[in-house]
């Protein structure tokens, strides 16, 4: 029963879900200012895992059932054009409840958001050094980016029931999303698989939501975009940058690095390109230490 | 029949005056005719006319009944819809479609708050006829009676979407308000925010976008393009506004192999005497060099596209 009306919360928030406090007051500046450079546009988005999640939304509702997905914030740029994407972030943005610091109880607001990011660039370095074609890198940030998306509506709408779920996970010393599953009867991957689906965002985006702690029982095509945000998620808890809740991460079995060919020593080399990118993010938005 | 009548040709705002009597001072609106079906595209200033006359003719054989699509929602595309008569006519079925870029305010709430106390003295909920409304996407329609539909997006701040009609063989194509797909990230590795992945995916994006665009005209036997400036003033300072230049709608409709062009959207600011020297302009310059003829859009003229029998 708790179950049931756990998800009617979870929904009901997923409706108007607000942007992330750290990035509102960037958004604002950037898209208030009329000469803004797409560049910056590109960049103020991409750093809100909700802002990003609502424009991608926007273009494909907007192209739905026309191919394939648009996973690229640039590629939306250009075809939704500056001013569209501008006005929706805005919109987004002074949406008047947006979540403010104190909703943020159980989780780190500012600690979850670099791990997000850790998350998307890990996932997105990852792949170039793989090899991965260029076209595709940018899905592979947005899938690490907004793979803990779920987590939002679970601390934000059961903010009290999360407290208590985050303790679950201490005293038994269990993964987050093992704790969720039994104190909540559904876990930031369950959440995060309705949020994609609210956002039209049916490919590789959602698979990382859902799966990236159950990637052994998936198969489907995106396989690759997933054990890639697998890997970059075992690197953000194991490096510690940024904090999602998680304690008692799982291990990573060694066959998903055999599966990626990608050595699990090979990890040492992103710790430069990753900090500095979050540097930048942070120089960007201007945030304190 | 298949034919197009331009009760409105004007960009931006209607332009009453003696400067504007060639042609036309209101701002968007297109009555197309397949067969007997009656279907009006945008309800800027122009469709006050046309619903007159709409009033004089085919009321009289019964109550007025159309389909309405919308390119987009910007106001001179929208702003004559309180004055077209048959919307206080009891028995008039109208089936309004177009794109809307927020979900949260359907197409209804945008086109018919304007007509809520504050804008006007009749509310919608007042109004005499039968009006639906739809939000449509990049798709393709059967009208029925034999015409098809089908839709692009265009490059416009708001979201625009051009319309390919084909009927018995031919095809009409609306391409407004539009301006050429472009990467608006920079691509000179000297510019400080230069970002290589960033450069090439935008080109490409861009060529992609264009190249659709070029296939969506393809063809048509009457092509009406956005054409509110010429080369020259596109690129001092009106990049990024929503329109094309005269240059840019005559080259791509004749790489689209289109067989009749007129030139739409007329700036504000352009008299009757430079949209005619313009006219003469790009006609003699393309004199022997295209098979497609070329013409400026004039307001109360009717083209006729012969159905292919
Ligand atoms: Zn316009
Ligand atoms: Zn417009």
């Amino acid at each position: 029963m708790a179950g049931t009306s756990n998800l009617l919360k979870v929904r009901d928030y997923i409706g108007s879900m607000p942007s992330l406090p750290t990035t509102v007051s960037k958004v604002l500046e950037v898209c208030n200012n009329p000469k803004t450079s797409p560049m910056d546009l590109d960049r103020v988005i991409s750093l809100d895992p909700v802002l990003m999640g609502k424009v991608l939304k926007l273009i494909n509702s907007a192209y739905y059932g026309l191919g394939t997905q648009v996973t690229s914030l640039v590629r939306a740029i250009i075809m939704l054009g500056v001013n569209t994407v501008k006005n929706l972030a805005l919109s987004t943005a002074v949406l008047d409840k947006f979540t403010s610091n104190k909703n943020f109880r159980a989780l780190n607001m500012e600690g979850f958001w670099r791990h997000s990011l850790c998350a998307g660039v890990t996932a997105k370095l990852i792949a170039k050094k793989r090899g991965v074609e260029s076209k595709a890198l940018e899905e592979y940030f947005a899938a690490g980016l907004l793979h803990d998306i779920g987590k939002i509506p679970l601390n934000n709408a059961l903010a009290e029931e999360y407290v208590r779920t985050m303790a679950v996970a201490d005293r038994d010393r269990v993964s987050l999303h093992v704790a969720e599953k039994r104190t909540l009867e559904l876990d930031h991957a369950d959440a995060g698989a309705l949020i994609a689906a609210a956002w039209h965002l049916d490919g590789a985006i959602s698979d990382a939501a859902r799966y990236h702690h159950a990637f052994s029982e998936y198969q489907g095509e995106n396989r690759d975009v997933v054990l890639t945000v697998a890997v970059a998620n075992y690197y953000a808890s194991r490096e510690g940058i940024g904090f999602s809740g998680n304690l008692y991460p799982d291990k990573l079995p060694p066959e998903v690095f055999e599966e990626l060919k990608f050595r699990k020593e090979a990890l040492e080399e992103l710790e430069g390109p990753v900090n500095a990118e979050i540097d930048k993010a942070k120089v960007f938005l201007r945030l304190a230490q | 029949m298949f034919t197009v009548k331009i009760w409105g040709d004007r960009g931006s705002m209607p332009t009453p005056g003696p400067d504007t009597v060639e042609f036309g001072g209101n701002t968007s609106c297109i009555e197309v005719r397949c067969g007997k079906r009656l279907i009006i595209i945008d309800a800027g200033s122009g469709i006050r006319q046309l619903g007159d006359s709409l009033m004089r003719t085919d009321f009289r054989a019964g109550p007025i009944k159309a389909d309405i699509f919308i390119t987009h929602t910007h106001w001179d595309h929208i702003m004559g819809f309180p004055m077209f008569t048959p919307i206080y006519v009891p028995g008039t079925e109208l089936r309004i479609r177009g794109p809307i870029t927020y979900e949260e305010d359907p197409l209804e709430k945008v086109i018919g708050s304007q007509l809520s106390y504050r804008y006007w003295p009749v509310r919608q909920e007042e109004l005499a006829a039968k009006i639906t409304y739809e939000q449509i996407k990049e798709s393709t329609f059967d009208l029925g009676d034999g015409i098809w539909l089908t839709t692009k997006y265009l490059n416009h701040p708001i979201l625009c979407l051009g319309y390919r009609f084909e009927y018995r063989g031919r095809s009409f194509v609306t391409l407004y308000d539009n301006e050429p797909f472009r990467n608006v990230f920079p691509t000179d590795p000297e510019d400080p925010q230069y970002d290589e992945s960033y450069a090439r995916e935008g080109e490409e994006a861009a060529r992609e976008q264009n190249e659709k665009i070029l296939a969506f005209m393809s063809g048509a036997d009457l092509l009406v393009h956005d054409t509110q400036y010429t080369a020259k003033e596109y690129v001092s300072g009106k990049v990024g506004w929503g329109h094309s230049s005269f240059e840019h709608a005559i080259n791509a409709a004749h790489k689209a192999q289109v067989k009749r062009l007129l030139l739409f959207h007329h700036d504000p600011n352009r008299t009757d005497t430079e949209l005619q020297e313009l006219e003469i302009f790009y006609q003699a310059k393309l004199r022997g060099r295209t098979s497609m003829s070329v013409e400026m859009s004039r307001e109360g003229r009717l083209y006729t596209i012969d159905p292919v029998e």
